[in-house]
């Protein structure tokens, strides 16, 4: 009997005139992008702990090496920073899901000032990001005691010979001998820096289309859930981001 | 395609669906704050454990791991609202990234594992030689 019950629940969703999913084709075609590229960042995730299996007890440390603060120049912070950036980034994606909440009761002047924090708290992450490659990309400072690692690597088709080498570019660092961990630094952090990116740019289109009463004319706020849904995705991979390359 | 589907007499309209009352939104608002305070409090206590604790004797790996999880799931299903929506969207969604990520893991670990053994083997034979 049951089995009888379930088939009949089920014809009524497949057999044509609805959605069997219960959603508009456009939030169904963004989730289906998201766990496409959802598969892209776990691969990259996975090629990272490839290489860190491998190079068991060579690696870097990442609290020896993320323990900058701004403003707080000398003084070790380990992943305080980042620690901040994951706050920031979790602030923002809350803001965003009230910002989603007040479309659902159309309350236009809510949607916009939420949205605008949303927006707010990624150029803050940008930023950060940005001060952290500066940190990752210069090294640390050169005092009296620091004598710095001796290099010998060839870059852009010329040899190079620093003895005092700090900090990373794509094929030396001085947190370790391997040059791949500079390359997933930049490989990883860059490419979910790009998302947040491109995040802050589709909020702020989303931004100025509710300004501008798109969405009361449309009758429904769905694009504020749908940039949402992106918005929350480049929060979830930072979660995995920042547990995998920062914590582990 | 908003002609597509007005050829469709009694297709409904998901976008329009999607809306509730003040009332309700208030208890959707408390959830989410719970939500972001409980999230809060995991990313403290992931940073307590890995910026100061040395623990050598515990797993840590395990630890964050599982907290990470514990992350996402509130993020997808209760930001992203995969909660609310039907069984049939979630399973499309979670199933077969979770099978794929399960597997993908495996390999990456197992054969970086190998590769390390096998990087010493190399070593030592050369050594030897």
């Amino acid at each position: 009997m049951s089995g009888q019950s379930t088939t009949v629940t089920l014809r009524k969703d497949w057999e044509g005139g609805v959605s069997p999913f219960g959603v508009s084709y456009g939030k169904l075609f963004m989730w289906f992008f998201l766990v496409s590229d959802a598969l892209t960042f776990s691969s990259l995730l996975c090629a990272y702990g490839f290489m860190r299996h491998k190079y068991t007890g060579e690696w870097a440390h990442p609290n020896e090496v993320f323990h900058h603060f701004p403003f707080l120049e000398g003084k070790n912070l380990p992943l305080a920073y980042v620690g901040f950036m994951t706050f920031d980034l979790i602030m923002s994606s809350v803001t965003m899901v009230l910002a989603v909440e007040a479309g659902h009761r159309k309350n236009r002047k809510q949607v916009i000032m939420w949205l605008a924090f949303t927006v707010l708290g990624g150029l803050i992450f940008v930023g950060s990001q940005c001060w952290e490659w500066y940190h990752f990309i210069t090294g640390p400072e050169l005092s009296a005691t620091y004598h710095g690692v001796y290099r010998d690597y060839i870059m852009n088709g010329r040899h190079i010979i620093d003895p005092h080498f700090t900090g990373a570019n794509l094929v030396v660092n001085s947190y370790t001998m391997l040059p791949t961990f500079g390359d997933f630094f930049f490989c990883i952090t860059g490419f979910h820096g790009f998302h947040v990116f491109s995040g802050v740019i589709i909020n702020i289109i989303i931004l100025i289309m509710v300004a501008n009463g798109l969405m009361d004319n449309r009758g429904h706020y769905e694009m504020v859930e749908k940039a949402g849904l992106y918005w929350h995705f480049v929060d979830l991979v930072w979660v995995f981001v920042f547990t995998f390359f920062y914590l582990l | 395609m908003a002609d597509f589907f007005e050829e469709y007499e009694g297709y409904p309209n998901y976008e329009k669906m999607a809306s509730h009352d003040d009332a309700h939104g208030k208890v959707i608002r408390k959830k989410l704050w719970m939500v972001f305070w409980i999230m809060l409090i995991v990313t403290l206590i992931e940073l307590a454990i890995g910026a100061f604790a040395n623990m050598e004797e515990i797993n840590k790996e395990y630890i964050f791991i599982f907290f990470t999880v514990a992350k996402a799931f509130f993020i997808v299903f209760v930001f992203m609202h995969l909660g609310d929506e039907k069984k049939a969207l979630k399973y499309v969604i979670i199933a077969p990234y979770t099978l794929f990520i399960f597997y993908l893991a495996f390999m990456a670990i197992t054969e970086g594992v190998y590769s390390w053994h096998i990087k010493d083997i190399i070593s030592t034979v050369a050594m030897h030689q």
